[in-house]
């Protein structure tokens, strides 16, 4: 067997494509999975039952159901009771999001609640309110003790950005597969594509791995 | 308004019915091999010989960082080519999930064993065991307990991961529903239908694996933050 990479350099302005596909989707999908998680996440927290049962609601739910399936379900299942049609990329996106806003959401949750009281009781003591008492002296400090965590959720929808490619969205792995299937070189194009990924991803798992060992230190 | 009608998926249940065993048969499959491995993995890595803990770090490393859908392609469109052997959709989905968790566990298992405090393996070697037998007999006994949470959350993650296997046509639960969808012309109700049915078995486990945790945390030991 002669590897051969040539076929692949070859095709390096599609892989250069889905790149720029893969990109896309991970940013949107991080930023719609972190905003709407901090949402979901006070919710969770929140002591009125309207606003808690509907948050552990979306959170059971999401959390317990293969993301594949959400994303299926928007690609086939939505169109049918929405009056528009839904692109690859909304279908994959929507999944990937509330899927990711679930599991940030029981981050931010959890990051609020090891606080300490005394914490509150002090903001409280100054003539702070509650939402006052969050924003300054709450969320500053538990901010800091969820980044790990949401490090890891950055990395896990990067990886998740190639189930996007089961409906034909346009990314890294959807090219990969287009140049197998066009130079008969299923190896080397998956192969590369895989290397891709691991030399994007792997300085952030270091850097995530080093920010836990220094905030363990730290605390 | 539409009105929904989920007959046809009733119907075809023993269809579906067949995809979920197909689906518990992966998983379960990947879940035993991806421990044992994993065991082995950790073991490789914590030892003190460089030769044995590079290569198995650098596995480690490389399947928790791909994309498992990319994995699962080249183990099923890549490595039969490289090895000359034929490769079933079932066979690539074991490897690739067995690999896959294998990574995963084998950190489990390694936290696992480092929380196990130093006394317990200078108080065993004080009373003349070999390494593996401290290993065997005194610190892995006490790890594992510490381990069943974050076993029972990766177990879980392997249950949700093994819908990839759809995507090589496997006739798995999310393969069973496609195909359903497209016959009946009813893909709301089917994948409505099908979501429910994961919901409602990964549910269940959650809710074990919380008790579990609950209960071990109330005794102070475990590797669950």
């Amino acid at each position: 067997m002669r590897w051969d990479f040539g076929s692949v350099l070859a095709n390096s302005d599609a892989l250069l494509v889905g790149a720029i596909g893969t990109v896309r989707i991970f940013a949107i999908c991080l930023v719609l999975g972190l905003s709407l998680g901090l949402i979901v996440g006070f919710g969770r927290y929140a002591h009125n039952r309207w606003l808690y049962i509907p948050a552990t609601a979306f959170v059971e739910f999401f959390r317990n159901t293969p993301v594949l399936v959400q994303i299926l379900w928007f690609y086939f299942a939505l169109p049918i009771l929405m009056p528009f049609a839904v692109s690859p990329l909304a279908a994959a996106a929507l999944g990937i999001s509330l899927n990711s806003a679930a599991f940030s959401a029981e981050i931010y949750r959890a990051g609020i609640q090891s606080i300490e009281r005394g914490q509150w009781d002090g903001a409280k003591a100054l003539g702070m309110d509650w939402w006052q008492a969050m924003m300054r002296i709450i969320l500053p400090q538990a901010i800091k003790r969820m980044v790990p965590a949401l490090t890891n959720r950055a990395i896990e929808i990067f990886k998740m950005s190639t189930l996007a490619s089961t409906v034909a969205y346009v990314e890294l792995l959807q090219q990969g597969k287009l140049i197998a299937s066009l130079n008969f070189n299923p190896i080397e194009a998956y192969t590369a594509v895989a290397v891709i990924f691991f030399v994007i991803l792997w300085p952030f798992v270091q850097a995530s791995y080093a920010l836990e060992r220094r905030l363990r230190r730290d605390e | 308004m539409y009105r929904w009608e989920f007959s046809p998926v009733i119907a075809n249940a023993d269809l579906l019915a067949a995809g979920l065993l197909n689906t518990l048969k992966v998983a379960g499959a990947a879940l035993v091999l991806g421990v044992a491995l994993g065991l082995v993995l950790a073991l490789l890595r914590l030892s003190p010989r460089a030769v044995a803990s590079w290569p198995a770090g650098f596995v480690i490393e490389v399947f928790r960082t791909t994309p498992p859908l990319v994995q699962l392609f080249w183990f099923y469109f890549a490595l039969p080519l490289l090895v000359g052997v034929e490769m079933t959709a079932y066979m690539a989905c074991v490897t690739t999930f067995s690999i896959q968790s294998a990574a995963f566990f084998a950190e489990v298992f390694r936290a696992g064993i480092q929380s196990v405090e130093r006394g317990q393996w200078e108080a065993a070697r004080a009373i003349g065991m070999t390494r593996n037998q401290m290993l065997g007999r005194i610190v892995l006994p006490q790890a594992i307990k510490r381990m069943i949470p974050a076993f029972v959350e990766r177990a879980i993650e392997l249950t949700k991961t093994t819908t990839l296997v759809a995507t090589i046509s496997y006739a798995d639960l999310l393969f069973a529903a496609n195909e359903v969808s497209q016959k009946s012309f009813r893909p709301l109700e089917t994948f409505t239908a099908v979501a429910l049915v994961y919901f409602a078995i990964i549910y269940v486990a959650s809710l074990v694996a919380r008790r579990i945790e609950l209960r071990l945390a109330k005794s102070g030991e475990s590797t669950v933050h």
